[in-house]
């Protein structure tokens, strides 16, 4: 366009010089002689139309190039409007832009807010999966084969269990327990807190526990579910003498050891033996049943289990078990405290239990043995503010047994294991302050609360009771339970019995 | 009737202490022995003792109350008399006072038993309702009202004790007056220690200090022992809240006592004018029943029939010392009562008679429609089976009984258990 | 069978007193890393070279029937171990569920198949730590899959933790039968 642009001009300007270089030459023609005047005027004339035409030819030319540049003018001014559009435009994209922006900006906090509530549902997510849940029940048929018509069934259980990971080294355990199905005032039934505590990785070595947790004694009480123990109902040494479900409140401190070493020690909450019927009218229990769920045994009934449990007078255990050989267990438990003595007057008491046991698990085979003791201090003075009645205190308990279970068929889940056991417990192994002569247990029948032409006697409170029967377990965690129990010297008391145990 | 503050204020403070005593004090289980009395107890030792404040001037609570009978009748009848001329038979049997300031007040415990309460039926909700009863009663000191009372009461040489006390405002309203005496009543039977000594040879055992013979430790034995005597089972034998055994939980107990025809209530002709006629209503076959908790003479419960026939269950300390046993005073020996309870099932001909001597329906002093709601099921009562104790365990029974009189001296055992029934007792024993 | 004597009492006291002690009811504790574990089981390898997972599945099914329950390869990582080009043996790191948990835990193979070892890698159990023991571990060692591999029958139980015994004892199981069956046959 300029070049076009330049060529008019650039001819225009040659003609005004051509014309300029013409009309300059006039003058010169002008100094000659007047020799030829005609010819001098037809060369002048001739000029003239030379002249004239040069000029007509630059108007042309300057017409020409008026229009060229009202071309150019008609294009500037185009290429400015195009420039304007053009600068339309580069604000259009400008602003195009800034939208992108705002969408990449609103994308991108999406995004991360998107990604922030997945980090929170992770978070919550994680939450649940710091959740435990478990739990375990019990269901019993009990049938004394010489007093039928005491069979029972009863849901003796329903446990469950919740637990929380705070993080990796703290954690929150629970266990809840309902008994008899229905608990309330007007009903057999029982809702207690059986564990509630924290517990703390102190170190690689040693940990820690703070709140209402599980001594750790025998073989049973720390695994009582159903499908850790052989028999339909727990043996009676582990119920009597030492009380499972024995908890306390308190603090413990435990580890293992590399060599096999699992070691316990606490501190916790002792017996009120102000709880002891020392005067029942009617025997404390009249099937094997109500001897395992009337708490009548010395450490069961007293125990305080953190309700509203006295705490100035307190106990401590230690525990020590070497399960260095895989299916070995060998191992033993102390406990000693300070009581809520019986009678306010009477001094102080003091409550014991020690107890040893193993347990070998070779090949199909799982042999169990354990003994148990316990004492009670100044039961004398006790006992000799209630002379004659008919539950004196003991100052002395104990029982022992031992016990076969083999694994006679197992497959997939199912494994049939049929055991034998015999044992003995003995609720009063020894007595203070009995005056001589007189009994420890009343001999004689007793008329029964519920008719008064039916008589029941208090048992003996110590026997040898032998057990025969197999756990079926259909897999790990469901198990039907068949057991045979007869018993030495309250042989009303034997029975058959049958029971649905299952954990999860 | 408004009462001035002052004076309610006192009596509540009275009857709070009397509540207080009367709901198992655990804080003072033995009293010290040289503790003095209170000023209002001082008064109310005074009006104890006082015979003028009745109409016959010859009956004070001391006269029914006799101090060295335990505060029960020294007289040897079945029901005391009293009225304006001491001619006129009571309806029950003079309680002990002593340890009775241990007996909480009335109400029924968490599973319904009615417990507590003053009066052989709990009539008297604490110690001071049950003092001011006599004196307005009109076959006991026979007053006609309070304001007779007062009228007595402010002709009385220790009227300034009482207004030092109670003040003078009390004297203008006759039913305030009654009530602050049996304020002053009251604080003397939970003050003085005469009331509550704990000095039984059975005390003495408890604390060591005595040994019980083996034929008062078998009694005992048999006395506790659920599948014999069973005694325990209301008659509480251990001591309670640090205070030693009181021989009784407070409850009620329908036993079917046998119909006492020596005394005038239950006479079939005519009877007492004071005695209400309610048998026959009931359908019983005599005019007057006494049904205790029900009625006639405590009124609140009187369409309760399971508690018809249901009387107090007395302390058994001093028992040895009473002269007659039972609301109405039927039986005069401690062998009669334990050989009904034993026997009273398997031989009822024994003890329930009419007043001609012929045998009479079992449980015939209450009509038999509330027979049901006689206790039957604990020991030692045994329906149509064989008694639970020998005749030899009854009397062993026995023979710990009189182990539970105050005033045992260690110093000198042979001056205790002179009583007839227990040296009868123990010579019995010891063949 | 009890330990009644005195002086057995007094061995536990002073075993009791040795310094090293380790806790084995700990959670979400990791003890070995994989090369770590590696390493234990076969010292003498210089080199542990990655091995595919081929599984046909006729070899899952039988893998499956012969160890009676079900496959669970998800977690498998099979590793040979070798020394101057030279195989060794084999070593499978693997994850079972405890109760709640999952047990991080490796198992070296001979090359015929026989279990060498076994190493936990990471126990987030509460209980049943004593799975780390040599001694329970040990049990295994010297086993093929013709062994019955089985808590209960030749492997002994852990009371209270029978759920992360069954588990782990199943998952070495699996990996016996998978190294007889397909490793050992040059699979």
């Amino acid at each position: 366009m300029n070049r076009f642009a330049l060529h008019p001009v650039a001819r225009a300007a040659a003609l005004v010089c051509a014309a300029g270089s013409a009309v300059a030459a006039i003058p010169a023609f002008a100094a000659e002689p007047q020799g030829s005047n005609a010819a001098v005027i037809r060369k002048l004339e001739n000029q003239n139309e030379t002249l004239a035409r040069t000029l007509a030819e630059v108007q042309q030319q300057l017409q020409a190039m008026k229009q060229q540049l009202d071309d150019m003018k008609r294009q500037g001014s185009s290429v400015a409007e195009q420039q304007k559009a053009q600068g339309q435009q580069v604000e259009q994209a400008v602003a195009q832009q800034q939208r992108m922006k705002t969408e990449v900006a609103a994308a991108t906090q999406a995004a991360s807010q998107a990604s922030q509530q997945a980090a929170v549902q992770a978070a919550r997510s994680d939450v649940w999966n710091r959740f435990s849940l478990w739990g375990y029940g019990e269901v019993y048929y009990l049938r004394p084969t010489h007093r039928s018509e005491q069979t029972n069934l009863d849901l003796a259980r329903a446990v469950f269990g919740i637990g929380y990971q705070f993080d990796d080294k703290t954690r929150f355990n629970s266990e809840y327990e309902v008994e008899h199905a229905v608990s309330s005032a007007d009903d057999p039934g029982e809702f207690e807190v059986e564990q509630f505590y924290v517990d703390r990785k102190i170190n690689d070595a040693v940990s820690g526990r703070a709140g209402l947790f599980l001594i750790p004694a025998g073989l049973l009480n720390e695994n009582h579910e159903p499908t850790n123990f052989y028999g339909v109902q727990r043996n009676f040494v582990e119920t009597l003498i030492i009380p499972s479900t024995w908890r306390e409140g308190g603090l413990s401190v435990y580890g293992t050891t590399d060599s096999g070493f699992d070691w316990n020690v606490g501190l916790t909450t002792g017996m009120d033996l102000s709880k002891w019927d020392f005067a029942p009218e009617a025997p404390l229990y009249n099937t094997a049943q109500q001897l395992i769920n009337n708490g009548v045994a010395p450490l069961q009934a007293t125990h305080q289990e953190l309700a509203l449990a006295d705490a100035r007078r307190l106990a401590q255990y230690a525990s020590l078990n070497w399960r260095g050989v895989p299916g070995l267990t060998l191992g033993g438990t102390y406990f000693t405290g300070g009581a809520v003595p019986a009678q306010p007057d009477i001094g102080s008491q003091r409550t014991r239990l020690w107890e040893t046991h193993a347990r070998w698990q070779p090949g199909r085979w799982d042999l169990s043995a354990l003994y148990a003791r316990g004492s009670i201090s100044n039961t004398g003075a006790a006992n000799a503010r209630f002379p004659g009645t008919a539950n004196p205190m003991p100052s002395k308990f104990d029982g022992w047994f031992v016990q076969a279970a083999y694994n006679l068929w197992q497959r997939d889940g199912y494994r049939l294991a049929p055991f034998a056991r015999w044992e003995r417990y003995d609720m009063g192994a020894g007595y203070e302050g009995i005056a001589p002569g007189f009994p420890t247990t009343p001999t004689g029948p007793v008329p029964s609360s519920t008719s008064p032409t039916t008589f029941d006697y208090f048992a003996v409170p110590r026997d040898h009771v032998a057990t025969l029967g197999a756990n079926f377990y259909l897999n790990p965690n469901v198990v039907l339970k068949f057991d045979f129990q007869k018993f030495r010297t309250n042989t009303d008391f034997t029975r058959v019995d049958l029971g649905l145990g299952l954990q999860f | 009737m408004r009462r001035q503050p002052t004076a309610s204020i006192v009596i509540a403070a009275a009857g709070l202490l009397a509540a207080c005593g009367g709901g198992g004090d655990s804080n003072s289980a033995t009293p010290p022995a040289d503790a003095a009395l209170s000023p209002m107890a001082e008064v109310g030792k005074l009006i104890f003792s006082d015979t003028a404040l009745s109409v016959s001037g010859r009956q004070s609570c001391a006269t029914c109350h006799v101090a060295s009978h335990a505060f029960s009748a020294a007289d040897g009848l079945a029901v005391p008399l009293g009225g304006p001329s001491m001619g006129q038979p009571g309806l029950r049997a003079t309680p002990s006072l002593k340890y009775a300031s241990y007996t909480p007040a009335f109400h029924f415990a968490a599973d319904g038993t009615p417990t507590g309460g003053f009066f052989r039926d709990g009539r008297a909700s604490n110690l001071a309702e049950q003092a001011q009863q006599p004196f307005i009663t009109s076959f006991e000191m026979a007053n006609a009202d309070a304001a007779e009372v007062s009228r007595r009461l402010q002709g009385r040489p220790y009227l300034d004790q009482f207004t030092a006390v109670f003040g003078t405002g009390v004297l203008a309203d006759p039913n305030q007056t009654l009530a602050s005496m049996g304020a002053a009543l009251a604080a003397f039977e939970s003050e003085d220690p005469v009331f509550r000594p704990f000095s039984s040879k059975f005390d003495a055992y408890l604390k060591g200090q005595a040994t019980l013979t083996p034929a008062e430790l078998a009694g005992l034995q048999i006395f506790n022992d659920p599948s014999k005597g069973n005694c325990n089972a209301c008659h509480v034998s251990g001591s309670v809240a640090g205070v030693p055994p009181l021989f009784t939980d407070f409850t009620y107990d329908s036993v079917g006592i046998p119909r006492n025809w020596q005394i005038a209530a239950n006479q079939a002709a005519g009877g007492l004018g004071y005695a209400a006629k309610n048998g026959i209503a009931l359908g019983g076959e005599y005019a007057y029943y006494d049904m205790g908790l029900c009625g006639p003479q405590r009124t609140d419960l009187a369409t309760r029939a399971s508690l018809c026939g249901a009387f107090k269950v007395p302390t058994l300390r001093n028992v040895a010392i009473k002269q007659n046993y039972f609301h109405n005073g039927v039986f005069d020996n401690l062998n009669d009562v334990v050989s009904w309870y034993v026997t009273r099932d398997t031989a009822p001909g024994r003890w329930y008679l009419k007043a001609d001597g012929s045998v009479d329906i079992a449980y015939n002093d209450l009509p038999p429609k509330f027979d049901s709601g006689i206790n039957i099921a604990e020991a030692p009562y045994n329906p149509g089976l064989a008694p639970m104790l020998t005749g030899d365990e009854i009397n062993l029974i026995v023979v710990f009984l009189c182990t539970l009189t105050d005033g045992y001296d260690a110093g000198n055992p042979q001056a205790y258990g002179t009583q007839a029934q227990c040296l009868q007792a123990n010579a019995a024993a010891s063949h | 069978m009890l330990p009644r004597s005195p002086a057995s009492r007094a061995c536990f006291v002073c075993a009791a007193a040795v310094p090293a002690l380790v806790s084995a009811s700990a959670f979400a504790t990791t003890y070995l890393s994989a090369a770590q574990a590696e390493q234990a089981l076969f010292p003498d390898a210089t080199a542990f070279v990655a091995k595919p997972l081929a599984l046909t599945p006729e070899q899952s099914r039988a893998i499956a029937a012969q160890a009676q329950t079900p496959l669970q390869t998800a977690f498998w990582k099979v590793f040979a171990a070798t020394s101057n080009g030279r195989v060794l043996g084999y070593v499978i790191t693997d994850s079972v569920i405890g109760k709640f948990d999952l047990i991080d835990y490796a198992v070296g193979v001979a090359p015929d198949g026989t279990i060498r070892g076994v190493e936990i890698l990471a126990y987030r159990e509460a209980h049943g730590g004593e799975v780390r023991t040599p001694a329970w571990r040990s049990q295994f060692v010297g086993k093929n899959a013709k062994a019955p591999l089985s808590v209960g029958v030749d492997i002994a139980n852990i009371s209270g933790a029978t759920l992360s015994c069954t588990h782990l004892t199943d998952g070495i199981r699996r990996i016996a039968d998978y190294a007889t069956r397909v490793l050992a046959a040059g699979g």
